[in-house]
């Protein structure tokens, strides 16, 4: 804990190539990351041991492993550094196994400015990188000051874009003034969101559920009791954890054009994302939120890895919720020339019937100027966007019974890890659609510029046969709850 | 495994093969058939192994269920080995101007078609056996996890040639993201 290595330096700027010295991360790095793991023992070791071994003894081998996990940060901190060498930023780090690596910033997706509970208490915060590869967030680095975070964070940004010669002053903290505010939600709104889960509804049940037990058995220990909440929490306070993650959410644009995205309330997030790095944008309409006519709004970025990740750890958030005009204006902004209310989608044949009894005037499935539109789900309705310039390949399947049925799914791949998926379209339909696709993703990477539209015809793909009625997509006017700022 | 059908525009129905699209602009290269004997073998090596665990446990604990095991063993294996031989008669790959087309599968078909400037890397890969038989993998990756680009047996010096192509024209028209 000796601040010797005091590492907030003012930085040299502007960036010109050279060497600077390594930095460290804050002092206090190795206590934050000893504290972390207190938790993880205490969740590993289980209540079933507490029981086993007794309380003293317990409390006593959690203090051993959280002062061993301590003494081997202290360590690591000691080998960890970093340094920004022209358009790279380098990090050392690794106790045994040293590694070295080197982020090219041209290759950044987002940043993210993390501040847990115990970072917000000592004015810390974590720095995370998102490049491409790879299932997890690379180099975070944790943790360093508020202040130094955020230049770094406005020095990498400033490195990472095309234009490297924006002046940018050393020291203009996180939120600069400059910034447009482009929405807030409400809170009283996340809240009723979150009420209106199946989660909520159930949280009730299991508490009487428990209560019952207890009440009728009797016998019940401590141990058990505090399992079977522990258990029931993992699952029924998601919505909790939602509202608590999603508090007090905010997005605006930042001077660069770039989207930034606040929110949190004991872990508070901050995250930048070029607009041009957003994959997908995923559009969802649970079927307790249509009352209100909320909608939720979700952002894929390449560095983020795909649905197999924990949702907690996710910061893909572009609207937790939100009626569907905030929607509209949102995917407006991030999209430019996107209207959500106008994206005509068009049915599979009547004859995938067979495969989607219920389904299948839900799905369906659009080309318009800018992006490829997929639709589907009846309880959950949701819409996949997938901007052709983000395309990554196009891939046609075929199973046995949909060549039964002479139909065939087409899949828009993007590297967000999420797929705009045609299902069960008419064969012929399928490889029209599948050369559409590679056409206008060609012909929108020949324009490259994030602001350029491509020329493609605004037709929609009408195949042969009654192929259905073309539909708006939202569900009309949702009541504004929360609205779009300025 | 129909004809192909004409029109691309969508305009005209018919049955349209799934593993012939455009007939006329797309020149399909197949694979090396001696992957079909790569395939036996690794197959057969492995339905040996699994004989061999099921055989021990007979003879360990006599019960009908483990020659029950062997036989389906033996008749999912039989069938296997045929549907591989029409599954690498099944595969194929063409390289048109701006994009990567690879087709396989049998039971579930698939088509993908990967753009050169989508290509993040290329890996050409030969296992013992492959190597035996003189053949490579060839499997292209893009940004996205779900691309599906990979063309197992091809010939060492066409594996190659196509590594190189692929590079140079990813270079060409290189943007990955």
């Amino acid at each position: 804990m000796t601040a010797a290595d005091a590492p907030p330096q003012p930085q040299p700027e502007p960036p010109v190539i050279g060497e600077e010295p390594r930095r460290r991360l804050h002092p206090l790095s190795p206590l934050l990351h000893g504290a972390k793991s207190i938790a993880v023992i205490v969740a590993a070791l289980s209540w079933q041991t507490l029981s086993q071994v007794g309380l003293e003894r317990f409390a006593l081998v959690v203090a051993v492993l959280a002062v061993a996990v301590v003494i081997f940060s202290v360590i690591g901190w000691l080998n960890t550094g970093y340094h920004v060498v022209g358009r790279e930023l380098r990090i050392q780090d690794g106790l045994l196994w040293r590694r070295n690596r080197a982020i090219p910033l041209d290759r950044l997706q987002a940043v993210e400015l993390r501040r847990p509970l115990l970072a917000q208490l000592t004015g810390l915060a974590e720095l995370r990188l998102e490049v491409v590869g790879g299932g997890k967030t690379e180099a975070p680095l944790a943790y360093l000051t508020v202040r130094e975070a955020g230049a770094l964070r406005q020095r990498l940004l400033a490195l990472a874009g095309r234009t490297p010669g924006t002046a940018e002053l050393p020291g203009t903290g996180p939120a600069p003034g400059l910034e447009r505010p482009l929405f807030r939600v409400s809170n009283r709104d996340l809240l009723i969101s979150q009420l209106l889960t199946p989660q909520a509804f159930f949280l009730p049940v299991g508490v009487a559920f428990v209560v019952m037990q207890t009440v009728l058995e009797g016998s019940w220990t401590f141990v058990g009791i505090a399992s079977t909440v522990t258990a029931m929490a993992g699952v029924l306070l998601q919505p909790v954890r939602r509202v608590l993650q999603d508090w007090d959410f905010r997005l605006a644009r930042d001077p660069g054009g770039r989207l930034a995205v606040r929110y949190g309330l004991l872990e508070t997030r901050s995250q930048i994302v070029p607009l041009n790095r957003v994959q997908t944008i995923g559009v969802t309409w649970p079927l307790l939120w249509r009352v209100q006519g909320w909608l939720h709004l979700r952002l894929d970025i390449a560095g983020y890895a795909g649905p197999q990740s924990g949702d907690a750890k996710r910061s893909d958030r572009l609207l937790p919720v939100g009626a569907f005009e905030s929607g509209r204006f949102l995917v407006q902004e991030v999209l430019p020339g996107v209207d959500l209310a106008a994206l005509p989608t068009v049915q599979p044949p009547p004859r995938a019937r067979w495969l989607h009894p219920f389904t299948l005037r839900t799905i369906g499935v659009g080309l318009t100027p800018e992006v490829f539109v997929s639709r589907s789900g009846l309880l959950t309705r949701e819409m996949t966007l997938v901007p052709y310039a983000r395309l990554q390949s196009v891939r046609v399947v075929q199973g046995p019974v949909q060549r039964l049925l002479g139909l065939a799914s087409v899949y828009a791949d993007t590297a967000g890890g999420r797929s705009g998926v045609a299902e069960d379209r008419d064969v012929a339909e399928a490889w029209w659609l599948a050369e559409q696709l590679s056409i206008r993703a060609r012909q929108a990477r020949a324009v490259t510029s994030p602001s350029g539209l491509t020329a493609a015809p605004t037709a929609l793909a009408e195949p042969a046969g009654p192929a259905g009625r073309a539909e708006p997509a939202g569900d009309g006017h949702g009541r504004a709850g929360s609205e779009p700022l300025s | 495994m129909t004809e192909p059908s004409g029109s691309l525009s969508g305009a005209t129905t018919g049955p349209a093969d799934a593993l012939e699209p455009w007939p006329d602009t797309v020149q399909w290269q197949p694979v090396s058939r001696s992957l079909i004997t790569v395939e036996l073998i690794s197959r057969a090596i492995w339905v040996v192994v699994i004989l061999g665990g099921l055989g021990a446990g007979w003879a360990f604990h006599r019960h009908w269920a483990w020659p029950a095991a062997m036989a389906a063993v033996a008749v999912l294996a039989i069938w296997r080995s045929i549907v591989t031989v029409r599954a690498v008669k099944a595969w194929g790959y063409a390289e048109r101007d701006n994009d990567l087309l690879v087709r396989h599968g049998l039971v579930v078909r698939r088509l993908s078609i990967v753009p050169y400037a989508r290509m993040q890397f290329v890996d050409v890969t030969a296992g013992p056996l492959e190597r035996a038989f003189h053949l490579a993998t060839v499997q292209l990756h893009t940004a996205a996890a779900a691309s599906d680009a990979k063309i197992p047996g091809l010939p060492p010096e066409e594996a190659a040639r196509l590594r190189d192509r692929l590079t140079a024209l990813g270079q060409d028209r290189a943007e990955g993201l």
